[in-house]
């Protein structure tokens, strides 16, 4: 796929509708779910990690319920997707058809042609987050219910910077690699496993999505701060992504 | 002798300059101890090359002799590992931007975006050139029949060069690099397209053209390249190639009719060579006049009648076998 101005916002576009929908679909349900919850509970009790999900929405409200339906389910799941397969056609995408040469080829420095590329995937992946989060309060609306908009940009910035982090792993290797759907396969099926060991008692704390669990934003919602302890270390992994791609970039040879 | 079929000497083309041993400096390429490896691949080994500014130099070779490594080295696509570039006055460095800035480059492997019109591509392929060179590539593109309003998924493998070729030559820079660009072009396409390199040769531009087809070579180049194995083997001007090339004389003889060792009846004076290849011998000549020999084969009681005799047309490939012992394209 060639990846202009127009094909980024066209991406973004299309993700953001994905999600949105997804959205407005968990808040459409809100007053079904709340109306069920001790039947819910009921059911999810055999299940540790599942009682503890609904247990904490049945602790938080709305606010929980929705940081759980959009964050934790919507935007790390399809999120991740989004980001894997994006960065994996990036760079190894272009070397798969053979474009990589008359990519490389104009009187473009390197840096910024990978820089360029980095931030327009980053861009498709993250600011749907944003813009689909920055609906909540309008939608909630609907129940007279509300969420305070600082609260869910705080939100999608420790999401963004999870699916960052992501695709910034997955870029590093696109750059690295000249099949796309090596990457693509392995990395979402790494990820399905590592959301699968959420759900088992004992070993989820071995799952990076314990980063974007609803504890986490419902900290980041009541202390008004971000989680630095959490979000930094993922900052950092893409920061650290990104310097390796750029080295791997500059070596890569058509 | 069943049938005289040819005298074509290729002398008789256009006349063309030979190479000028002038120092590198604006507008020329300099390549020195040049090695490169891909892997445990030796695809290019120590490798001198300098072509002062201005002309077409031709660059040969079989497919894998590393022509087109060579061609990516000297646009920086593909890093330096070992020697040293200098285009237009500017060494290699980094990623090769001051020389992807003085130089355009068409490459031989033919992947476009096909989701993109004509038009489109055109400006993604001249990113980072002044405005006028995408206007002057439409142009071109209109000259050369290109429907830029069409995807280029639609186009044909000729029309794709030819895209890449209008890219290529449009923008103002001192050297050009192309390679196999008038490959799977039809012959009027192709006799365009050289009229354009032409043109701009002559308004004094250096250009670094790879090509299997001989005629083009011979129309355009002022000078040869021969790479062979990821070395240079062989470097002179086109004039001296055609010369000798002039020298050489075909006999082609009924499948079976020539006795093995025959050939050797051949050699004589004015003869530099003789080359016995089951039911063809090629003759290399020490001069340019082939009628002595000519005689002297007619008076040969020790050969059979050859099926046709060729003169100063033979293909690259074995013009370069015979030239200099390798295998041509």
């Amino acid at each position: 796929m060639f990846k202009g101005t127009r094909g980024y916002i066209t991406y973004g576009l299309g993700f953001f509708v994905v999600l949105e929908i997804m959205l407005v679909a968990a808040v459409y349900w809100w007053p079904t779910f709340e109306e069920n919850l001790p039947s819910i509970k009921a059911i999810a009790a055999p299940i540790q990690m599942l009682s503890d999900l609904v247990d904490q929405v049945d602790q938080f409200g709305v606010s929980g319920y929705i940081v759980g339906q959009h964050f934790f389910k919507g935007c790390s799941a399809l999120g991740t997707a989004a980001a894997v397969l994006f960065a994996a056609n990036s760079v190894a995408g272009e070397a798969h058809r053979g474009t990589m040469e008359i990519w490389l080829a104009r009187p473009v420095s390197r840096t910024r042609l990978m820089t360029e590329r980095w931030l327009g995937g980053l861009f498709v992946v993250v600011a749907p987050v944003f813009l689909t989060s920055a609906t909540v309060p309008a939608l909630l609306g609907m129940f007279d219910k509300t969420m305070d908009m600082s609260d869910l940009m705080r939100c999608s910035l420790h999401m963004g910077g999870f699916l960052a982090a992501i695709y910034s792993v997955s870029f590093l290797w696109s750059c690295l690699s000249s099949e796309p759907m090596r990457i693509s396969f392995v990395m979402l099926f790494l990820s399905v496993m590592v959301f699968a060991l959420y759900l088992v008692e004992g070993v989820t704390h071995y799952s990076l999505y314990r980063l974007v669990e609803i504890k986490v934003f419902m900290r980041i919602i009541t202390r008004d701060a971000m989680d630095w302890p959490l979000l930094a270390p993922m900052l950092a992994c893409t920061v650290l992504a990104y310097g390796l791609s750029l080295r791997a970039f500059r070596r890569r040879v058509p | 002798m069943s049938r005289w079929v040819t005298y074509h000497p290729m002398t008789a083309l256009a006349p063309a300059q030979a190479a000028s041993p002038l120092p590198t400096g604006p507008g020329g390429i300099s390549v020195c101890a040049l090695e490169h490896r891909f892997g445990t691949t030796q695809a290019l080994h120590r490798t001198d090359l300098e072509i002062p500014a201005g002309g077409v130099v031709g660059l040969l070779g079989p497919n894998g002799s590393g022509k087109s490594t060579l061609m990516r080295l000297l646009t920086g696509l593909v890093p330096l590992q070992q020697g040293e570039i200098t285009v237009d006055g500017v060494p290699m460095s980094g990623d090769g931007l001051p020389i992807r800035r003085r130089t355009t480059y068409a490459p031989g492997e033919l992947h476009l975006y096909g989701e993109l019109k004509g038009r489109e591509h055109l400006r993604f392929l001249l990113r980072g050139r002044p405005d006028d060179s995408l206007d002057r590539a439409r142009s071109i593109a209109g000259d050369l029949g290109l429907p830029l309003d069409r995807r280029v998924r639609e186009y044909s493998h000729g029309m794709k060069r030819q895209l890449l070729f209008a890219a290529a030559i449009a923008p103002e820079v001192p050297i050009r690099i192309l390679d196999e660009i008038s490959e799977g072009l039809d012959p009027a396409k192709r006799s365009q397209v050289l009229d354009l390199i032409d043109a701009d040769a002559a308004r004094g531009t250096t250009i670094l053209l790879s090509s299997h087809h001989l005629g083009e070579v011979d129309r355009s180049c002022q000078r040869l390249v021969f790479l062979n194995a990821g070395r240079v083997v062989a470097d002179e001007s086109s004039e001296e190639v055609r010369r000798r090339a002039g020298r050489l004389v075909r006999l082609r003889f009924a499948p079976g009719a020539l006795a093995p060792g025959s050939a050797s009846a051949l050699e004589g004076p004015g003869v530099e060579s003789v080359e016995e290849l089951e039911d063809r011998v090629n003759v290399m000549l020490s001069g340019d006049d082939p009628r002595t020999f000519l005689g002297r084969l007619a008076g040969s009681a020790g050969l059979p009648a050859p099926t046709s005799v060729e003169h100063g047309r033979i293909s690259l490939g074995e013009l370069y076998r015979s030239l200099y012992g390798v295998e041509g394209t």
